[in-house]
């Protein structure tokens, strides 16, 4: 009779990738300092894959204990290296990394475009399970709230971006980007009442516009994940 | 209290230093105390615009560098005795612009009694852009009927709701749309965005539609604000645009085709 401690599953997060062109640890370090400067708010505390695939042999060269404590200095939470050269991998699990295995395809299909960083960012600063708002999310603005529901009383335009740990609502036209479930929670839904949107995604499965049926564009829908399927009903 | 108003749209090209001029003039010739600053630094054209360049002495920059002081910089328009002209500097960078100086001359400004401070942006986000924002009371927000100028006439009113002085406190500004170079013949044509479909993305109240007119570019070359010309629809237009700022209801005009126009294309002529 014991009861269930826990789930071990497989699974794709949404997690954001640093491509590597350089092993010069003091010009990547200058220039995670710029990026962090630019876009504080939105760095803070996320995932970070670093992806070695275009240094190739040189990857040898890399410094794996600092590169760590460079990507933590400015907030990221390293995760893992991937397309490592073979022979740095020793140096790099000595240093406390994980070596995560190849997938390019999985990458390709369940892994939306890197977020863009340079995007307005707006958050709220402390941990919020929900933020609603009355105003239209306008082209260029990006809506944060990694552990919690968006509601959007308005429309949102075309080059905005809703990211949600949990639910998104829309009552007004979705016609920006919009990502539920953004920490993997499958069971994360986005509701619109007119459904123009450029991307959609839950727990990193994503779609675009142009792939959705045409009858259901314009339409109050319902997007859920079912399996690993994306489907969209109308209400 | 001055009331510092931004024209801005994110886009070139579409109608700011147009609008500026005509409503600077339009506000003076109601009597209204009115300074109209060019933030377009290193691309001049207000002055032009307003037919005083040939007496351009000193600048913005000068003023916000401490060279020259305000009265000696600021232009007394040759039509109303209530209108003055700031001329941006065509020399120097826009690194010049500084905040605290854009916001002792806007100080400064409103100390001297003016009513209203019209502030002319660059087009684009950058920094001439964000400065003549920043210490808005109100945002006329200038786009063209075509999607690029809705689209960044939307980043605009983003950034209008985060980037300024009135949202850092928590207030926030008041945005008048107003769509120019509209034709209504090119709307019915399709090769156009509708008055309505540009209200339905962005959803801001509606102050003004300046129908498409040759006077608008013919009072540009002549340094004449087009708002002076009764005859031309344009300047009608920015008039009624005046008037609804000041708070009057003036039904929109030149929205239509003309009836003839209308009936030639119902009856196939």
């Amino acid at each position: 009779m014991s009861e269930q401690i826990f789930d071990l599953k497989g699974e794709m997060s949404l997690l954001t990738v640093l491509v590597l062109h350089s092993t010069d640890m003091h010009a990547i370090g200058a220039a995670l300092q710029a990026k962090q400067q630019q876009t504080s708010q939105f760095l803070a505390r996320s995932p970070i894959i670093i992806d070695c695939q275009l240094l190739g042999e040189s990857g040898l060269e890399l410094e794996f204990t600092q590169l760590k404590m460079l990507l933590t200095q400015v907030g990221f939470v390293p995760v893992g290296l991937r397309n490592l050269w073979e022979a740095a991998e020793a140096a790099a699990s000595e240093a406390g990394w994980a070596l995560l295995r190849p997938s390019k395809q999985q990458v390709s299909q369940n892994t939306p475009p890197p977020t863009e960083v340079n995007l307005e960012v707006e958050r709220p600063e402390t941990v919020q399970r929900l933020v609603v708002l009355d105003r239209p999310v306008r082209s260029g603005q990006q809506v944060y709230c990694p552990y919690g529901d968006i509601v959007v009383l308005q429309h949102t335009s075309a080059g905005s971006e809703l990211l949600a740990g949990g639910s998104v609502h829309v009552y007004g036209a979705l016609r920006g980007r919009v990502l539920a479930g953004e920490q993997g929670d499958t069971q994360a839904r986005i509701f619109c009442e007119r459904l123009e949107a450029e991307l959609i995604a839950i727990a990193g499965r994503y779609r675009l516009l142009d792939d959705i049926e045409s009858n259901l564009k314009g339409q109050a829908v319902m997007i859920y994940l079912d399996q690993e399927k994306l489907k969209i009903v109308p209400i | 209290m001055s009331r510092i108003v931004v024209v801005t749209s994110g886009k070139g090209g579409v109608g700011k230093t147009t609008t500026s001029a005509a409503f600077a003039t339009g506000l003076a010739l109601k009597g209204y105390k009115t300074a109209v600053i060019d933030f377009d630094v290193g691309l001049r054209n207000l002055d032009l615009i307003m037919g005083c360049e040939r007496r351009v002495v000193y600048d913005f920059i000068n003023v916000i560098s401490g060279e020259a002081n305000l009265k000696q910089a600021l232009i007394k328009d040759k039509r109303s005795d209530n209108l003055f002209i700031l001329p941006a500097s065509q020399t120097r960078d826009k690194d010049a612009l500084t905040q605290e100086g854009v916001e002792q001359v806007l100080k400064d400004l409103t100390d001297d009694g003016f009513d209203f401070i019209i502030c002319d942006s660059p087009a684009g986000i950058e920094r001439g852009a964000a400065l003549a924002m920043y210490f808005a009371d109100d945002a006329v927000i200038v786009t063209n009927p075509e999607v690029s100028s809705v689209r960044d006439s939307d980043r605009i009113l983003g950034l209008l709701q985060s980037r300024t002085r009135k949202a850092e406190r928590g207030e926030s500004i008041r945005e008048h749309l107003l769509i120019t170079r509209y034709s209504p013949a090119r709307v019915a044509n399709g090769d156009m965005l509708a008055m309505e479909d540009i209200l339905e993305i962005l959803a801001v109240p509606l102050i003004g539609v300046i129908p498409e007119s040759g006077s608008v570019l013919q009072a540009s070359n002549s340094g004449v604000p087009v708002i002076i010309d009764k005859e031309s629809t344009a300047g009608q237009a920015y008039d009624d645009f005046v008037r609804r700022f000041l708070g009057e209801t003036v039904p929109h005009r030149f929205l239509e085709v003309e009836k003839k126009g209308l009936f030639k294309r119902l009856f196939g002529g």
